[in-house]
């Protein structure tokens, strides 16, 4: 076999759902288009549809903004949203993003953006107690799917999980949950994005830990992690958007800037000559 | 300025004296001959300073929106009546600025716009040449996709030598208003 023929050989596609380095074409999953400033391109399109994602970030780093951008930008198109609040009531969350151009009422009030305060879930369900066990974890799994079921949810966002996962005593118990959580939204043709506070972001010194989650058992499980955070540069923090994980695309793992403006979230790629000043 | 193409990028040399004279020199045809809107990026003075000057001297600053990067830095300097005037807090926040300017064009009506970065040598006091370097290419070729004319001003014995050299290599015109001795 001549060089030209491996050249040809690589620019065909072997089947249906394969990816060729250099070959086309290639099979795509069908992505949800954030509508984001940016993040589309970062993503190669979007986010592939049905996947769960973790949005890991440190305080202030525009993560319930990005998350209430993905959920508004699908209410204008006509899909039916939901956002659980669990770390704010939903009548301040709204007040918060009025002053976002992208942000309008009549999407709430035409039920295409559906905001739910997880205490009032919670309540609901019987489960104000300061521990759950597996039932009420099931329970609490069985209750979002109804919703978004019922109402046929396609964006879904968890404003966090991590205030969740709190009640939750153990690792295994928190794998449990997320895995059964993305696995039935999944199957339901939901994009989540679910919100995680951590306190810092990267590789843990000497441990060999990563710092994108707030349990450290979130990663392996869930299809994407996008981590937010700051870049002290001289003195200023400089907010900054990382890709570091999506199942079903080929995606930019670069650091971004962040600008948070009356638009809504934009991106721009991170001077590298600026990141470790 | 006789002509304008909007996907160009002039670099604009001038020296330290007249440099105001320069400034408003080119903003003044854009804004009345051209018929353009833009967004002026003032790291060289306060932008309140900067519209109350060129109003003075009866260029209209209405349609130009200005990006102060230098009053946050003073505590107090944000206090504006202007509602074209935003503020970044530092101009090390180089990635918030090419951001900022980018919202801001999108806001802007006009089919033909520009932007002027006032200046590279202001930027250089706070910037690493290498970053700088850098910024300056990102910001020359995001403008000139979006066909938008941009203007980078700089006093060349002030601008750091390696910078300098890619911002002829980068810009696609070259303007020398030169220094003017007053003796």
């Amino acid at each position: 076999m001549g060089a030209s023929d491996g050249i040809e050989l690589l620019g065909k596609p072997r089947g249906p759902g394969s990816d060729t380095m250099l070959g086309t074409p290639q099979y795509k999953r069908d992505r949800c288009v954030t509508g984001v400033h940016g993040l589309d391109e970062i993503l190669r399109g979007g986010i592939p549809y049905g996947s769960t994602l973790l949005v890991g970030g440190t305080c202030g780093s525009g993560k319930t903004t990005l998350a209430m951008e993905f959920v508004v930008n699908g209410a204008a198109m006509g899909e039916a949203t939901a956002y659980f609040a669990a770390t704010e009531p939903s009548v301040k969350l709204l007040e918060n993003v009025r002053q976002f151009s992208f942000f309008d009422m009549d999407m709430v009030d035409k039920g295409l953006l559906n905001v739910f305060d997880m205490d009032v879930t919670y309540s609901w369900l019987g489960l104000s107690k300061a521990t759950f066990t597996m039932d009420d974890v099931n329970a609490l799994v069985k209750a979002i799917t109804d919703i978004v079921n019922t109402i046929g949810v396609t964006r879904l966002v968890i404003d966090s999980v991590t205030t969740l996962c709190y009640k939750i005593p153990n690792d295994q118990l928190i794998r449990d949950f997320l895995f059964t959580l993305g696995k039935t939204l999944a199957t339901q043709g939901c994009t989540t994005m679910l919100i995680a506070e951590i306190t810092s972001v990267g590789m843990s010194h000497g441990g060999g830990r990563s710092l994108w989650s707030s349990f450290g058992v979130e990663e392996a499980i869930l299809d994407g992690i996008m981590v937010l955070g700051d870049i002290d540069r001289r003195g200023h923090l400089l907010r900054y958007l990382q890709v570091i994980k999506m199942r079903g695309t080929d995606h930019s793992r670069a650091k971004y800037a962040v600008e948070l403006t009356p638009d809504g979230v934009m991106l721009t790629p991170m001077l590298k000559w600026g990141v470790d000043v | 300025m006789t002509e304008v193409t909007l996907n160009s990028s002039v670099q604009v040399r001038c020296g330290a004296s007249n440099a105001f004279l320069v400034t408003a020199s080119l903003i003044e045809p854009l804004i009345t001959e051209f018929e353009m809107q833009g967004v002026y990026i003032s790291a060289s003075r306060g932008a309140l300073e900067l519209i109350n000057t060129l109003n003075e001297i009866g260029v209209a600053t209405e349609n130009v929106h200005f990006i102060d990067c230098v009053s946050s830095a003073l505590l107090g300097g944000t206090e504006s009546t202007f509602p074209n005037i935003s503020f970044i807090d530092s101009p090390i926040m180089l990635e918030s600025i090419l951001l900022r300017t980018l919202y801001h064009l999108n806001t802007i009506p006009a089919d033909s716009k520009f932007v002027i970065l006032d200046s590279v040598n202001a930027l250089a006091i706070y910037n690493e040449d290498r970053m700088l370097a850098e910024y300056l290419h990102t910001l020359i070729n995001t403008f000139r996709a979006r066909d938008v004319l941009s203007v980078i001003m700089n006093v060349p014995d002030q601008t750091p030598p390696g910078v300098l050299a890619n911002l002829d290599l980068y810009c696609t015109d070259l303007i020398d208003r030169g220094q003017v001795v007053i003796s």
